[in-house]
């Protein structure tokens, strides 16, 4: 029996078996989908590996406790600066007593009685890991007549008015801790480098580690409740004009993207029904087969979803735009194979028979169809990107489930009894075009053909140009709150652009150490000649062994009794209270306990209480593992284009030390180049794939060429419409390209096959012209649906998809078809417009 | 011998009669509408002569310090923020101030500290306190002013507005003469420091620039303790 036969057998004859088939199929589908469904919402996972920037990006997101960084911003109106100034400590307070906040910075640690004594709690380290000369100086400060002559000049400062002695009593009562900070110091400038202050005060910044234990969508939720709430009642105090409490951080994006996920699936795939329903109801007046289709395309994406999950383990958050692309893209075979079936009803074929010629006239068709569109797909594994690799796979899959589907289930929803045949204007007028068309195709070519032309010249032409969008807002959620928040921060505080960040991964505490000393060096050289604008490391928190073992040999030699006598006695005589020395002289008693080769030095990072401000200096270089550390260059310009990419990629590296670049913009700029190839090279690939399957295909060097033609003509008219309507490419929408090409053909496919077989050529190519005109616009709609999305990688792809295919859809039936016609002699067209027997016109 | 006792004698009976009428030559307090005309009146005074140079006593009691430590000197100023303080005795020092820099130079160690002003650094709030006193132009923007009508002039009571200055300035009072010449400051900080100034030999007569520029002489070390 051939496949046909068994086929319309099975689903006519055998339909409670087919029935009982597809009921295991989606108890197996479902059971994966309720036991392993898991989803990554990992926006990195949607950039391509293999590149060390994003390797690198991944690498600070995952390991570095900044992930769990806040931020708040306090913005008011210009009158209310001096309020806004008194308010930030009640805020900051408020902020700390939050069950979910770990630790705040409001302000310069420096600057506060605890951010000292924190400091100097982790002193005796950084002074043992001081170099030789600069030890040795400092060293010396504890000799007598060093120590009498530093408290007498004190004692002149502070008779003068200078405002030095009281800073530098209140840190450094003994005067070697500044010694020791001194390569810390450069570091410590926080708000130096990144003010928490906007220079016209309308805005303060607070930046807070919570204590969520994991980063997954579902506890940064939890957790961005808890910060509305907060949010809600933060202005309690608050007793001047308009004050916006704005929150920002990984967590808040995270949480917002995941909550727009559900959005997203709703609104895309309600959408996508509703729309692809409407225009299958337009063609074709039944409801029945509507239902059959819809429920046949949800059985595709259960199937392969569970494949996906079965394949992935977890799946990214971009394939849930995989269902509403599935139902524009399997509908197509849907409307194809119904339209045929319906023919054949109309001209009297019995329901098992019409079942057999749908399968037999279109099984060719849909599985070149499905071929071209899987590989396409498929093709998206080339972009190296994770989620897109699952994307292209779930799509690929789905589509050969819909193929199969569609040719074997759908038909189990069809009524066996053909219900009264009705006018079909759209078939009558689609006949009408096509008879037009192949009667007299110059006119319609000198339409299309200039159409397509000028708009080919205007994609080729500089002017106007697309736009590539490759900042960091091009992958924004559209309506995001902490997105507002970033923006409001950015623009009130044009000097906190993104720094460059270099991760630095030493196997032992010498070589991260040794490592850092070059780096700091190099960097320090690269400033001097303005290359950079400034940069900080933890060259002076990454302590040498080697270092602080000769420094305590050293330590020995120095006579602490005597320097502890002399200090008492400069007091008394300068007239000092003793309370402010205090605290220098538990130095000299930590310095006499270190200088013992028996004791055993504290980590300095046990010293640091957890509360303490300075661990969101120490936290932005150092990992969970201490080991694993990064380097941060602020450039002289944000990070923009390839020639300052390429400068920091030539510069930054120091010999010998293994570097990682990264950081968003840095990132972003670098996948550019891989974006081109995207679009240029890949595309190409593709468009030699499907060239080569058509010339199989065809085998006619004619029809070859239009559909290349055809092709060609489309993608051109899609760019230059992105271009005109100002609609921007980005890193990810640059894949419809592709995509586009693997569906467009398939319309030329259906076309000319139908076209090449014709027996009269306006009733069996208007035959297939019309369901190619409503799956089309199906597909159209489809796509057009994710615009919808609060995403901005799927609505990028979903508008770009669909401008494509329209120009597809337009260009087949207004370019393809009227060039067929023409490349034949008129009086083969006036013979194959001759009516064999008597069609009615309602299919 | 006689005379001295005599001379003891009479000061001891006008430190009694002080003592006893003290209470009956109570300070009136300034209604609004009367520190508004003494402030208005002030202005006047100080627009007409924008700069002002006096000899000054300063004892400083400072928490860090057992005793208080005195120092004296000559003070200028000229409006809204340039002054010259120059102080002498066994620890002299210079303190220059044209609005933007702030240099204290101290010859006896030849060296010099520099400070960049208008940064919002503490600083600043104390450089307003400190020239607040001598300029009183649009005091009553950065403090909340009282004031008190005394038998030999006025006092003014100023109490910091934003909280910069109050991190720096608890209470600041100021006391003038009958012709509007400030002779006494005190000012009381939040760690319980106290500056009291007291001037005399008030001049208004026109300063040269020169007087507060500044240039480190040759070989002096100079460092910049609040960065540049």
């Amino acid at each position: 029996m051939r496949l046909h036969s068994l086929i319309a057998h099975l689903v006519t004859r055998r339909r409670g078996a087919v029935w009982s088939a597809v009921a295991v199929i989606c108890a197996l589908s479902a059971y994966v989908l309720v036991t392993r469904m898991k989803l990554d919402s990992e926006v990195l996972n949607l950039l391509p590996s293999g590149f060390e920037s994003v390797e690198g990006l991944k690498v600070y997101n995952r390991d570095f406790s900044q992930v769990r960084d806040l931020t708040f911003a306090l913005v008011c109106q210009p009158e209310d600066v001096d309020k806004l100034e008194e308010f930030a400590p009640q805020f900051a307070q408020k902020l700390r007593a939050q069950s979910w906040c770990l630790r705040v910075l409001s302000g310069a640690p420096i600057e506060t009685p605890e951010g000292v004594r924190d400091l100097q709690s982790i002193a005796i380290p950084l002074l043992l890991n001081l170099e030789p000369g600069a030890f040795n100086e400092t060293l010396s400060l504890l000799q007598p007549e060093k120590i009498r002559e530093r408290l007498h000049r004190l004692h002149s400062e502070l008779e003068a008015g200078s405002p030095r002695p009281q800073i530098e009593l209140g840190l450094d009562p003994l005067g070697v801790i500044a010694p020791a900070l001194k390569p810390f110091a450069s570091n410590a400038a926080i708000e130096e480098d990144q003010p928490l202050t906007s220079p016209d005060r309308t805005m303060r910044v607070f930046l807070t580690v919570t204590n969520q234990e994991s980063i997954g969508a579902v506890e940064c939720q939890k957790l961005m409740r808890d910060v509305k709430k907060f949010q809600a009642n933060a202005h309690q105090g608050w007793d001047g004009g308009p004050l916006q409490i704005l929150v920002t951080g990984r967590s808040a994006y995270v949480a917002e993207i995941s909550l727009s996920m559900r959005h997203d699936i709703v609104v895309t795939l309600l959408g996508s029904i509703l729309l692809v329903g409407g225009v299958f109801y337009i063609g074709f007046h039944r409801w029945l087969p509507l239902v059959g289709m819809g429920l046949t395309l949800l059985l595709c994406c259960l199937v392969a979803l569970a494949a996906g999950l079965l394949i992935f383990h977890q799946l990214n958050m971009v394939t849930i735009g995989f269902c509403a692309i599935l139902i524009g893209l399997g509908v197509d075979f849907a409307i194809l194979v119904f339209g045929r079936y319906q023919q054949s009803r109309d001209e009297g074929i019995d329901h098992s028979e019409a079942v057999s010629e749908a399968v037999r006239n279109l099984g060719k068709a849909i599985f070149f169809g499905a071929l071209t569109t899987a590989v396409g797909f498929m093709a998206l594994m080339l972009a190296g990107s994770q989620g897109f690799t699952q994307l292209g796979v779930l799509i690929a899959l789905g589509i050969s489930f819909a193929g199969i589907f569609m040719m074997t289930v759908f038909f189990l929803f069809l009524p066996r009894k053909n219900s009264r045949p009705r006018n079909d204007w759209m078939f009558a007028l689609v006949k009408n075009y096509v008879r037009s068309a192949v009667q007299r195709p110059g006119f319609m070519l000198w339409i299309s053909t200039p159409v397509l032309l000028i708009l080919t010249a205007v994609a080729l032409s500089p002017k106007p140009p697309i736009i590539f969008d490759v900042s960091t807002h091009s992958m924004e959620p559209k309506r995001s709150d902490a997105g507002y928040a970033l923006k409001t921060i950015m623009e009130k505080m044009p000097s906190r652009w993104e720094p460059v960040i270099g991760i630095v991964k030493a196997t032992n505490a010498q070589q991260l150490h040794d490592d850092w000393q070059k780096v700091a060096a190099h960097w320090d050289e690269l400033q001097v000649a303005g290359k950079i604008k400034s940069y900080s490391t933890p060259a002076a928190l990454a302590l040498s062994p080697a270092r602080i073992q000769t420094n305590r040999q050293k330590l020995r030699m120095a006579n602490l009794t005597v320097a502890r006598d002399t200090l008492e006695a400069a007091i008394a005589a300068e007239g000092f209270s003793h309370d402010t020395f205090e605290s220098g002289f538990i130095l000299l008693d930590q310095l006499r306990s270190a200088a013992d080769p028996s004791y055993q030095l504290p980590d300095w990072r046990t010293k640091l209480p957890q509360t303490s401000s300075w661990w969101f200096l120490v936290d932005r270089y150092f990992a969970q593992d201490p080991l694993l550390t990064t380097g941060f260059v602020t450039t002289n310009e944000p990070v923009a284009t390839q020639e300052q990419k390429e400068m920091l990629h030539h510069e930054l590296p120091v010999e010998g030390v293994p570097m990682v670049l990264s950081g968003w913009s840095f990132t972003l700029t670098d996948l550019v180049p891989w974006s081109h190839h995207q679009l240029i090279v890949i595309s190409a690939l593709m468009a030699i794939f499907d060239a080569t399957l058509l010339a199989l295909l065809y085998r006619d060097w004619r029809l070859w060429l239009i559909q290349v033609a055809t092709l060609a003509l489309a993608v051109c008219a899609m760019i230059a419409s992105m271009k005109l309507l100002h609609i921007p490419l980005n890193l990810l929408n640059v894949l419809a390209f592709r995509l586009v090409l693997a569906i467009g053909v398939d319309y030329g496919i259906y076309v000319l096959l139908v076209w090449q077989k014709a027996r009269q050529l306006d009733h069996d190519v208007a035959g297939v012209v019309k369901p190619v005109i409503l799956a089309g616009l199906t597909a159209i709609c489809g796509f057009g649906s994710l615009g919808a999305a609060n995403n901005p990688t799927l609505a990028g792809l979903g508008y770009a998809c669909a401008i494509g295919l329209f120009w597809s859809l337009a260009a087949t039936i207004f370019f393809t078809l009227p060039a067929a016609a023409a490349a034949e002699p008129k009086s083969w067209r006036e013979e194959s417009l001759r009516p064999r027997v008597q069609q009615p016109e309602n299919v | 011998m006689f005379k001295r006792k005599s001379q003891a004698r009479v000061v001891c009976t006008v430190a009694l009669a002080f003592a006893f009428l003290a209470p009956l030559l109570q300070a009136e307090p300034l209604s609004p509408a009367d520190l508004k005309a003494l402030l208005a009146r002030i202005r006047e005074k100080r627009a007409a002569a924008p700069q002002v140079q006096a000899d000054f006593q300063e004892e400083k009691t400072i928490h860090m310090l057992n005793k208080p430590i005195t120092s004296s000197g000559r003070i200028s100023f000229q409006a809204p923020n340039k002054f010259r303080r120059e102080a002498k005795g066994n620890s002299p020092s210079i303190t220059v101030s044209d609005g933007q820099h702030l240099w204290i130079y101290y010859p006896k160690f030849q060296s010099a500290e520099h400070y960049s002003l208008g940064k919002r650094s503490p600083l600043d709030a104390g450089i307003a306190a400190i020239t607040a006193s001598l300029n009183l132009e649009n005091v009553e923007a950065t403090y909340h002013i009282t004031g008190t009508k005394e038998p030999d002039g006025y006092q003014l009571q100023l109490l910091p507005r934003n909280p910069s200055m109050k991190r720096f300035l608890q209470t600041f009072s100021i006391r003038m003469n009958n012709d509007l010449q400030v002779v006494r400051t005190e000012m009381v900080q939040p760690n319980g420091d106290r500056i009291v100034t007291t001037y005399s030999n008030e001049s208004r007569a026109p300063i040269s620039a020169s007087t507060f520029e500044f240039t480190p002489p040759a070989g002096t070390e100079v460092t910049t303790p609040l960065g540049k």
